[in-house]
């Protein structure tokens, strides 16, 4: 078992972090459109969507059977499939994989529902380290505001329930994306996180993105797919 | 008071366990199940309360397992968290409540089985013991121990050979046979190793299935006794309880659990 950082394939790994609304799927799909413009081979990969897992934590949280140890071992087994029947072999195979959301995620709620940060980081072991980790640093404020005007209402574990820190919806969601900002701005030094300020304009933020991508991709022109 | 191999998961409160974790380990098709099903009946007769449990049965994820592992398109480190999945279900779910509530826990296999199959499998033995690291160290842990040579009459004649259990992931080429041998070899020098490492009470398997219920009854009682059990055990005079049990010889009468004739090892796919 290769453990993080000790992977050595030829590929590119792009990942983006944040909390939701703090805008990093957009910037990603917009990555997404330029690498492919530019010719590379680029493969997105989303959080939670092994085939063969994904049901189960669907159905784990849909009937709240998930427990804080539970929620992250499901994640973990659904990021492991991910990983070794996807993301592995396409770095292999000199792609440039994207991933909306990465291990941090991981650690970050997992801490927030009390999960010990050794033992959590340890479980991830056999993660591929990124390329580069953007973290998108946004104030909750406007990370609600942008939410709140998207869809109504939070998502039960989205937004802590479980915990039991409020039975205000919104006052739990508050409570427990504050601690899942505390353990990001945590890891931006552990991980060497990128951070971008995710209160500028989109294509601002998006500039600054192709910028350092683009520096790592230099000295991979053969991962071009087409002229 | 109970304890865990190292991390405490959030909620849970190790102090009011009262009952005791007993754990039957072994590899494929060395009889677990059969002996769990007569020391179910036993302790039972003896008044204690009996949950069993065993690998991949869990609400949550026990289905899944088993219908990822049909289509054999789980990598190892996925199969192993999968696994870990449902122990950690079954962990919150199941025995914790249990033992809160007195209960003997019967369980068959432990993260044991878990930390040998991904040894051999190559994962890192840190990554793994880490991974487990949550789980309850058991009151006892009977590991029951038989050799490849016997282990193969055994599941040849009763089930036949498993793909898991042949370890064919790992060689898919390799004839049914020799995989078998070669995947169970291993993982009975996973077991000797981790018997060591966890103090394992080891009960030879090869013989009866009555020897072996015995080694394993004595065992348990001795475990029941080994610290004191909550007064209405200790002191209710009436019906045989477990101190009487101890001193007398083997239990041969009226209800014994060989009224049945022996039967080959069912119910053991994990």
């Amino acid at each position: 078992m290769k453990r993080y950082g000790e992977h050595r394939i030829p590929g590119r790994l792009f990942v983006v972090e944040g909390i939701d609304g703090s805008g990093k799927t957009t910037q990603l799909m917009l990555l997404n459109q330029w690498l492919k413009a530019e010719g590379y081979g680029v493969v997105l990969s989303e959080w939670n969507s092994s085939l063969l897992v994904k049901d189960t934590t669907r159905r784990g949280k849909k009937k709240k059977l998930l427990t804080p140890s539970t929620f992250s071992l499901i994640h973990a087994t659904d990021f492991a499939d991910r990983t070794e029947h996807n993301v592995i072999p396409l770095l292999k195979a000199g792609a440039v994989v994207l991933c909306d959301r990465y291990i941090y995620t991981a650690f970050a709620r997992d801490v927030a529902r009390g999960m010990d940060p050794k033992w959590t980081r340890e479980l991830y072991a056999f993660a591929v380290r990124p390329t580069v980790a953007f973290y998108f640093r946004v104030p909750l404020d406007v990370a609600m505001k942008r939410l709140m005007s998207a869809r109504n209402g939070f998502k039960f574990y989205e937004a802590g329930m479980d915990l039991g820190l409020s039975e205000d919806p919104d006052e739990s969601f508050r409570v427990f994306q504050n601690r899942i900002i505390e353990e990001y701005e945590k890891m931006v030094p552990e991980f060497g996180m990128t951070v971008i300020d995710a209160t500028l304009p989109i294509p601002e933020q998006q500039a600054q993105m192709r910028e350092i991508a683009l520096a790592k991709l230099e000295r991979a022109k053969q991962l071009r797919v087409a002229p | 008071m109970k304890e865990t191999y190292g991390n405490v998961l959030p909620g849970m409160n190790l102090s009011d366990l009262a009952g005791k974790l007993v754990v039957i380990e072994g590899t494929d098709g060395v009889g677990r199940s059969t002996q769990i099903n007569l020391l179910k009946e036993w302790l039972e007769q003896q008044g204690h309360a009996v949950i069993e449990t065993g690998l991949s049965r869990s609400g949550l994820v026990g289905k899944s397992i088993k219908r990822a592992k049909e289509g054999h398109t789980l990598g190892r480190i996925t199969l192993t968290l999968f696994y870990a999945t449902d122990f950690a279900d079954r962990l919150d779910q199941e025995i914790l409540p249990a033992l809160r509530a007195g209960f003997v826990v019967l369980t068959d296999r432990y993260i044991y089985s878990l930390i040998a199959r991904a040894m051999v499998r190559d994962l890192d033995p840190a990554w793994i013991r880490n991974v487990y690291s949550f789980a309850l160290k058991p009151d006892a842990i009977f590991y029951l121990r038989i050799g490849v040579d016997n282990l193969i009459p055994r599941v040849v004649f009763s089930r036949g050979f498993d793909y898991w259990e042949s370890g064919m992931d790992l060689s898919p080429s390799e004839d049914m046979y020799e995989s078998f041998r070669n995947y169970q070899t291993k993982l009975l020098q996973q077991f000797d190793r981790l018997a060591e490492e966890y103090n394992f009470n080891v009960v030879d398997a090869s013989t009866d299935i009555r020897t072996v219920f015995e080694q394993l009854r004595s065992g348990i009682l001795r475990t029941l006794q080994g610290e004191p059990r909550p007064a209405a055990v200790q002191t209710t005079p009436g019906p045989v309880m477990i101190a009487s049990a101890a001193d007398g010889p083997a239990q041969s009468s009226g209800s014994s659990p060989f009224a049945s004739p022996e039967r080959p090892d069912e119910g053991l796919k994990v």
